[in-house]
């Protein structure tokens, strides 16, 4: 199994509209799949199960350990794919220094990959710390996520440098690059942003897919769906599947890492 | 790129683009715990094999635990100087203000200055993250890393007017920045090698 974290410097980016829409990309395609909502805002669970302030969730596992993962796995309509909600503790010690969490972080995923799982997809709370910290420390892999706005593309520094103290604890973390979102074609602004952060960065760094802003997303969060569940979210879809084929182009062909 | 240009230096960000970008030294599954050796015992819930040690030495008198720790291991020319003195002095004040431990001091080479901790491993993480790459000129920030149960590791970089120092300290729980400051002012001290020490002042 391989494991990537869904990442972000700054808040409201498009974390969970992007965890969601991925993971049901890469069940569609025949990966199994399983969607955890690392985020204490549990944003996943509200995105796709109304009883998500009834279930338990990951951070009730990093409270205690003991809790079967089968009580925390809810299957979806797509045989392939599920998810884990935040669950109940979602304040459960979620700030803090990197560490605190590590070993129970690591004893869910081991968990996880006993299951049978092909691909964990972690979305995770902004920043690099605490719990976040934790998950991207136990990480195979990360994808970051920027806004195309000039202020997330000034606070690119500060995200480098948070990655590469990630890697220092991490060192087998592989950065599978920043994916911008958001993306307003019909704002100078927005694409002057994206065209800054594509000069910034070397090229391999940043995904080649981008995702648009688009009032689909708010629609398909409405009906609590994944756009490609959808009727009209064919064209949106393909936009993720794009975004899953490169990620399975930066995985490294013959490496148990592959999906 | 006049949207970022004033703002960045792009020279700068690109050069740590690229390191984050270098491909893993580390296959994966060769690292049993991130960043450190196989033996590495830290990031366990349960208590390690050091701290039991530690705890069978004071468990007859519990209040004398500090008094049982080990010596500090030789050191080369300082080992019998006032700036020895010093450091213990410090040593103390952190004992004493701050629960700590297990604390040590490097250089930013690498090389021991002082320790107390006899775990060399604490050495190349705490190392590793005062060094990790970054901004000229920007501040290398603390780190608190929760290493097991009741004990987090305090990474404290500062640089002194004798040079970059790492301190690693290892105390019960993370230190509010506040008390961050206290000991990099503590440490600043130390590097001056005042004698007679000058007594550090209460963390704020």
């Amino acid at each position: 199994m391989i494991n990537i974290a869904v990442s972000s410097q700054k808040g409201g980016v498009g974390k969970t509209t992007v965890s969601i829409n991925l993971a049901h990309a890469f069940a569609r395609a025949g990966v199994r799949t399983l969607l955890v909502d690392a985020d204490p805002q549990g944003s996943v669970g509200l995105s796709l199960t109304r009883q998500s302030r009834l279930l338990a969730g990951f951070y009730d596992f990093l409270k205690d350990p003991s809790t079967p993962l089968e009580r925390l796995i809810v299957p979806t309509r797509l045989e392939t794919f599920a998810l884990v909600a935040s669950g109940q503790a979602s304040d459960y010690e979620a700030g803090g220094g990197i560490g605190a969490h590590l070993s129970r972080v690591r004893d869910f995923l081991h968990a996880v990959a006993g299951r049978g799982y092909d691909l964990c997809i972690m979305d995770t709370a902004a920043g690099l710390f605490g719990v976040t910290g934790d998950v991207v420390s136990s990480s195979d892999a990360i994808m970051i996520l920027q806004q195309a706005e000039p202020l997330g593309i000034r606070s690119v520094p500060k995200l480098l440098e948070g990655l590469n103290r990630m890697r220092v604890m991490n060192p087998r973390l592989s950065i599978l690059g920043v994916c911008l979102t958001m993306v307003q074609h019909d704002l100078i602004e927005s694409t002057e942003a994206a065209a800054a952060l594509r000069q910034l960065l070397p090229p391999e760094m940043v995904f080649q897919t981008q995702i648009p802003r688009n009032p689909l997303f708010v629609r398909a969060s409405a009906r609590g769906l994944p756009i490609g569940a959808m009727e009209e979210g064919a064209a949106v879809q393909a936009v993720f599947d794009r975004l899953r084929v490169e990620i399975e182009d930066k995985l490294q062909p013959g490496d148990a890492r592959r999906v | 790129m006049e949207l970022i240009d004033p703002w960045l230096d792009t020279a700068e960000v690109r050069r740590l683009a690229e390191l984050l970008m270098k491909p893993s030294r580390h296959p994966v599954g060769a690292l049993p715990e991130a960043g450190f050796e196989a033996g590495f015992l830290g990031y366990t819930t349960t208590e390690p094999a050091v701290v039991a040690e530690e705890s069978q030495a004071a468990t007859p008198a519990p209040a004398e635990e500090t008094v049982t720790q080990a010596d500090p291991e030789p050191l080369p020319s300082a080992a019998r100087s006032p700036f020895l003195d010093i450091i213990h002095h410090f040593r103390d004040w952190m004992r004493e203000h701050f629960s700590a431990k297990e604390m040590f001091i490097l250089d930013r080479q690498g090389e021991v200055i002082y320790d107390e901790s006899h775990h060399g491993r604490l050495h190349f993480l705490a190392r590793s993250l005062a060094l990790a790459p970054r901004r000229p000129g920007s501040f290398a920030g603390y780190v608190h890393i929760k290493i097991r149960a009741g004990a987090t590791l305090e990474v404290i970089p500062v640089e002194t007017p004798n040079g970059y120092l790492i301190l690693g300290a290892v105390v019960p729980g993370a230190l509010s920045p506040a008390a961050v400051t206290a000991v990099m002012e503590a440490m600043i001290l130390v590097a001056g090698a005042q004698t007679p020490v000058r007594p550090i002042g209460q963390p704020v």
